[in-house]
C-alpha cells in the first residue's frame, strides 16, 4: 500500500493546496471509483490538520447511503465533524445520524424531497443527495456561503455525472479511477491519461472566448454558434437544433470553409463525433465545448479528430489536482495498487495517490 | 366567479384580466392562492368590498411616502411558504420532523415581525394574533437564532445522552483501527436512545404547537390579506388607479377618464398615447354607435375591465369612477364561429343572447356586446338589435351595445357615438392614390404558391392607415340617436383611394338607403 495511506495531511495539502482552495468536486471515471472514500480521507485530513475554515458538503445526486442501491454491495458512508455544513435532500437526512440544526430551505426539490442546508452539531454519517441541475448547485453554494463565507465547498458527484461538476462551478477537481476501470495497469493508466486529457482540455484564447460569451448571450437557447471569417474578425452565425445527436449533418452543412470555431453545447459523444466526421467539410477547426467534462469520446474518434486537424478547446478549463486510485473493486476484491500506481505516476502529469480505504 | 362573470375563454385573453392578475404580485404563496381565487364582490358583500377598497386606499398613501414598512413587509412576506401540508399534518397530529418545525419556526417569527409594522397594518385593517409563546416553544432557550433542531433544552434526559454521544464522539476522533469500530458500534446505540427521545420531544412540541393552531391560521390568512392589498395598493399606484365610488343599485355607473392599462403601455412603447374614455352607463340601455376604426371595441373592453376590476376588489384605472354594484358581468365579443366543430356564428351567439337575457330576470347584470349579429342578414340583424335595445331599455340590468345597425330611439336607450375624425384634420390629409400600377395585373411576382395568394398591404397603404387612426378622436360622446351619423366607412374608403367610381356607387346607394329610413 502506497504511504500515502498514512494519511498526512501534509503530503494531501502539499500536493493538491487543498488547504488554498474555495471549492472542490470530486469526479469519478466510473461507477464504485471511491469518491466517497476519498470525500471522507479529505475530511479526515481536514480534521486532523486542525483547519477552521468549515467544510461545505453537496452532491449531484445522491451518494453517501450505505449501500450502493444498484449492486446492493455496502458502500462507505460519510462521516463529519461537528461544524460541517450539509445540504442535502429532506429523506436522506432522515438516514443521517449526526445532530443537524436546519439552516435553510432551499425550495429545490429533488426525488428525494426538497434540499435542505444544515449544519453538523455534532460529529457523525450523513447521507448527501444534492440537486441535479449546474443552476441549482450555484445556488446551494450561495445559500451555504450566507452562512460560512470562507467554507470549502465540495462537490460530491454521481456515478455517470461527472458532466455536471464542470461548468466552473469548482476551482479544482480530483478524480477517482477504480480497478472496475481495467484490470492491466497499463491498460489503465493509458485509460486515466486519456480523460485527464479531455477533462484538462485547454480553454480558448481570451478574445475568443468573449466572441463566444457574447454569442450565447445574444442567442440564448442556440445550441450551435460558428465563428466564421478572418482573424481577428470573426463573423458569428447560429444554427437551431434541439440537439446535437441526429444533427450532425445539419450542423456540418452549415460549417463554411473559413468557419474556425463550432461550438456544440452539451455533451460530445462518439455518436455526435460519427455523423460530424462522416461529412467531409468537417475539418481545419477548433471544436469547442462548454468544459472537459462535456467529452465523452474514445481515444479512436480523439485520433480521428487530429486526422482531420480538428483541435478541441473548452470554454472553461478544470484543473485535475490530484488522481485518487481506489483498487478495491464493487464485489469487494482488493488488487494491489501498487504496480497501477506505478505505472499512472510514470504516464500521468498530476500527482497520483491510493488513499486506503477509510470506510468509517 | 364562475357564475358572476360570463365571458368566453378567448375573450377572456383579449380583455386582459390574466396580465392584470399577473402584474398585481404578491411575494408569499398564501397571497397568490387568495388573488387567483377570483373572489367577486356583489352587493351582497359590499361592506366587504368597501373594506377591501378603504384598505388598498390607505396603503397607497404608504406606497406613496415610501414607507419603509411596505418593503419591509414585501421581504418578510416573500420569505413565508406554504404551510397547508404542516398545518394539516399538526392538526390531525401527525409527528412532525425538524424540517416542518423550522418551517412553523420561520413563519411565527414573519408573524411576530409584521405584527410589530402598526402603521402598516392599520392602514391594512389587519390584525395579527399575538403568536409569540407559539414561537417560543421553537426556541426555548431564547436567543432569536432563526435555525431550528431539537435543543438539549426541551429534556434533561436528551441532554445527557448527547453529552455521553460527545464524548463518544471526541474518542471516536482519535481512534484507528478495531477500537474505532467497537466505538462507533457503542455510539450507533447512544444514537438510538437519542432518536427515541427526540421523538418523545417532537410529539410533545407537537401536541402544544398544535393548541396555537386557531392563531397560526388566523395569521396566515392575515398575511394573504396584507400581501394581497399590498400588491394591489402597488399596482394601483403603478397604472394610476383610482378608488371607486360604490353607489345605490339604480344609480348609474359613471367613468371618467378611464383607460386600458395593457393598450396604454403597448401604445406608449409605439410612441402613442391612450385617449382616455368618460362614458354614463344608466340602467337599461346604451348604444354606442361611431366609425370604423372608432376603438369601440377598445372602448368597450376598457368599461368592462374598470368595473370589473372594481368587483374584484381592485382599483380601476380611471380618474375617478362610481358604480352600483352588478351581479354578474356578461361580455359577448361576435365570433366567427367555431371552425373545429362546425358551428354558427350566430348559433353561439343566439345561445348567449338567451342565457343573458334570462339571468337578468332575476338579477342585475351588466351586458356588453359588441357587434353582435355581425354575421346575419342586415334586415334581420337590425331588428334583433332594436329588440334586445327595447327589452334591457326596461331592465333593472345594464346593457351597452356597440353596432353599426340603425337603432331606433325608444324609452331606456341612450346614444353615444366615438367623436370620430376631425373634419378639420382631414382637411390637412394630402390627396392619395393607392399604388395602382401594382394592382393592374402586372405584378412581379406571379408565382401561385399559398404565400403569394395571401392578401399583402403595401407599406404605403399601412401607413396611409395608421395616419388616419392618429387623427381618430377617441372620445365617446352622448348623441340624441335620432340624427344617426353615417359611420365614416365610405369616408374612410375615400381616404385610401378607393376608385372613383365605386365610391360614386357607394355614395348612392348610400342616400337610397337614408332616403328610405326616413320614410
Amino acid at each position: 500500500m502506497d504511504a500515502f495511506a498514512a494519511g498526512s495531511s501534509i503530503d494531501l495539502f502539499q500536493l493538491t493546496g487543498l488547504q488554498d482552495l474555495q471549492s472542490l468536486a470530486i469526479i469519478g471515471l466510473s461507477k464504485n471509483a471511491g469518491k466517497t472514500t476519498c470525500l471522507n480521507h479529505i475530511i479526515a485530513t481536514w480534521q486532523e490538520a486542525g483547519q477552521t475554515r468549515p467544510l461545505a458538503l453537496t452532491s449531484i445526486g445522491r451518494d453517501g447511503e450505505s449501500e450502493d442501491i444498484l449492486s446492493g454491495y455496502e458502500k462507505p458512508r460519510i462521516y463529519v465533524p461537528a461544524g460541517t455544513l450539509i445540504a442535502s435532500a429532506q429523506a436522506a437526512l432522515q438516514n443521517s445520524d449526526a445532530l443537524l440544526e436546519i439552516l435553510e430551505l432551499s425550495n429545490i426539490r429533488t426525488a428525494l424531497g426538497e434540499v435542505i442546508v444544515c449544519r453538523a452539531l455534532s460529529d457523525g454519517y450523513v447521507e448527501l443527495a444534492g440537486p441535479s441541475v449546474t443552476d441549482e448547485i450555484s445556488s446551494i453554494e450561495r445559500l451555504m456561503r450566507q452562512h460560512e463565507p470562507d467554507c470549502l465547498f465540495i462537490l460530491d458527484g454521481a456515478f455517470s455525472r461527472r458532466s455536471q461538476a464542470g461548468s466552473g462551478m469548482s476551482e479544482a477537481v480530483f478524480l477517482c479511477v477504480s480497478a472496475e476501470t481495467s484490470t492491466d495497469p497499463e491498460v489503465m493508466a493509458e485509460m486515466t491519461n486519456f480523460a485527464l486529457d479531455m477533462l484538462q482540455t485547454p480553454a480558448l484564447p481570451e478574445d475568443t472566448a468573449n466572441l463566444f460569451a457574447q454569442a450565447t448571450r445574444t442567442n440564448p437557447g442556440k445550441r450551435t454558434i460558428m465563428l466564421s471569417g478572418k482573424v481577428p474578425h470573426l463573423d458569428i452565425s447560429t444554427l437551431d437544433t434541439p440537439a446535437s445527436v441526429g444533427y450532425g449533418k445539419d450542423i456540418a452543412s452549415a460549417l463554411k470553409p473559413d468557419t474556425h470555431f463550432l461550438y456544440l453545447q452539451g455533451a460530445m459523444t462518439d455518436r455526435v463525433l460519427e455523423e460530424l466526421l462522416s461529412e467531409t467539410n468537417f475539418a481545419n477547426l477548433t471544436l469547442v465545448v462548454e468544459d472537459g467534462t462535456r467529452l465523452f469520446i474514445k481515444p479512436n474518434s480523439y485520433l480521428k479528430l487530429r486526422e482531420r486537424r480538428v483541435d478541441l478547446a473548452v470554454l472553461t478549463p478544470i484543473e485535475v489536482r490530484l488522481v485518487c486510485l481506489n483498487p478495491t473493486r464493487a464485489d469487494g476484491q482488493c488488487l494491489d495498487s501498487q504496480p497501477y500506481l506505478d505505472e499512472m505516476r510514470k504516464k500521468l502529469p498530476v500527482p497520483v495517490v491510493d488513499m486506503g480505504p477509510r470506510n468509517v | 366567479m364562475q357564475t358572476s362573470v360570463i365571458i368566453s375563454p378567448e375573450f377572456l385573453e383579449d380583455l386582459g384580466l390574466q396580465k392584470v392578475l399577473e402584474a398585481c404580485r404578491c411575494r408569499s404563496p398564501q397571497g397568490a392562492k387568495l388573488k387567483n381565487r377570483l373572489q367577486f364582490f356583489s352587493n351582497d358583500s359590499r361592506d366587504a368590498l368597501q373594506e377591501e377598497l378603504d384598505a388598498i386606499g390607505r396603503l397607497i398613501l404608504l406606497v406613496r411616502a415610501n414607507n419603509p414598512q411596505i418593503t419591509e413587509a414585501q421581504t418578510s412576506l416573500s420569505r413565508l411558504r406554504e404551510l397547508k401540508g404542516t398545518l394539516t399534518r399538526l392538526d390531525k397530529g401527525s409527528l412532525l420532523n425538524d424540517t416542518e418545525f423550522f418551517e412553523l419556526k420561520s413563519a411565527l417569527s414573519i408573524f411576530d415581525r409584521l405584527g410589530k409594522m402598526k402603521s402598516l397594518l392599520d392602514a391594512a385593517g389587519i390584525n395579527f394574533d399575538d403568536t409569540k409563546s407559539a414561537a417560543a416553544l421553537l426556541d426555548p432557550a431564547g436567543t432569536g437564532n432563526p435555525a431550528f433542531h431539537i435543543y438539549n433544552d426541551y429534556s434533561p434526559e436528551l441532554s445527557e445522552i448527547r453529552a455521553q454521544k460527545n464524548e463518544l464522539e471526541s474518542k471516536i476522533r482519535q481512534a484507528t483501527g478495531p477500537q474505532r469500530k467497537t466505538l462507533l458500534t457503542q455510539r450507533a446505540l447512544i444514537t438510538a436512545r437519542e432518536d427515541g427521545e427526540e421523538e418523545n420531544i417532537r410529539r410533545q412540541l407537537g401536541e402544544k404547537l398544535a393548541e396555537w393552531l386557531p392563531e397560526i391560521h388566523n395569521n396566515t390568512n392575515n398575511c394573504a390579506k396584507l400581501d394581497f392589498r399590498l400588491a394591489k395598493a402597488i399596482l394601483a399606484v403603478r397604472w394610476n388607479g383610482c378608488e371607486p365610488q360604490l353607489v345605490e343599485q339604480h344609480k348609474p355607473a359613471i367613468l371618467q377618464d378611464a383607460f386600458h392599462p395593457l393598450v396604454a403601455a403597448t401604445l406608449e412603447k409605439q410612441g402613442a398615447s391612450f385617449t382616455p374614455i368618460s362614458i354614463e352607463l344608466r340602467q337599461g340601455a346604451t348604444v354606442l354607435m361611431g366609425a370604423n376604426m372608432g376603438g369601440k371595441s377598445v372602448a368597450l373592453k376598457t368599461i368592462f375591465l374598470a368595473l370589473l376590476m372594481t368587483q374584484l376588489g381592485y382599483f380601476p384605472s380611471c380618474e375617478s369612477l362610481q358604480t352600483p354594484l352588478f351581479d354578474f358581468f356578461a361580455f359577448e365579443a361576435s365570433h366567427e364561429g367555431d371552425l373545429n366543430r362546425g358551428l354558427s356564428s350566430f348559433g353561439l351567439e343566439a345561445v348567449q343572447i338567451r342565457n343573458h337575457f334570462r339571468k337578468s330576470k332575476t338579477q342585475k347584470g351588466l351586458i356588453l356586446m359588441d357587434e353582435p349579429c355581425r354575421g346575419t342578414n342586415p334586415a334581420e340583424a337590425t331588428t334583433i338589435v332594436q329588440a334586445l335595445c327595447n327589452t334591457y331599455g326596461n331592465s333593472d340590468s345594464t346593457f351597452f351595445i356597440a353596432t353599426h345597425y340603425h337603432v331606433k330611439t325608444a324609452p331606456g336607450i341612450r346614444f353615444y357615438q366615438v367623436r370620430g375624425i376631425n373634419p378639420d384634420s382631414l382637411a390637412e390629409l394630402p390627396n392619395y392614390r393607392s399604388a395602382a400600377s401594382k394592382t393592374d395585373g402586372t405584378e412581379e411576382n406571379s408565382a401561385t404558391d399559398l404565400s403569394s395568394m395571401a392578401m399583402n398591404f403595401y407599406n404605403d397603404d399601412l401607413t396611409r392607415v395608421r395616419r388616419i387612426q392618429s387623427l381618430m378622436d377617441y372620445r365617446l360622446e352622448e348623441i340624441d340617436g335620432v340624427n344617426q351619423a353615417p359611420s365614416g366607412a365610405i369616408k374612410i374608403a375615400e381616404l385610401l383611394g378607393v376608385d372613383e367610381e365605386l365610391l360614386h356607387e357607394m355614395k348612392a346607394a348610400r342616400q337610397e338607403d337614408q332616403w328610405q329610413h326616413s320614410e
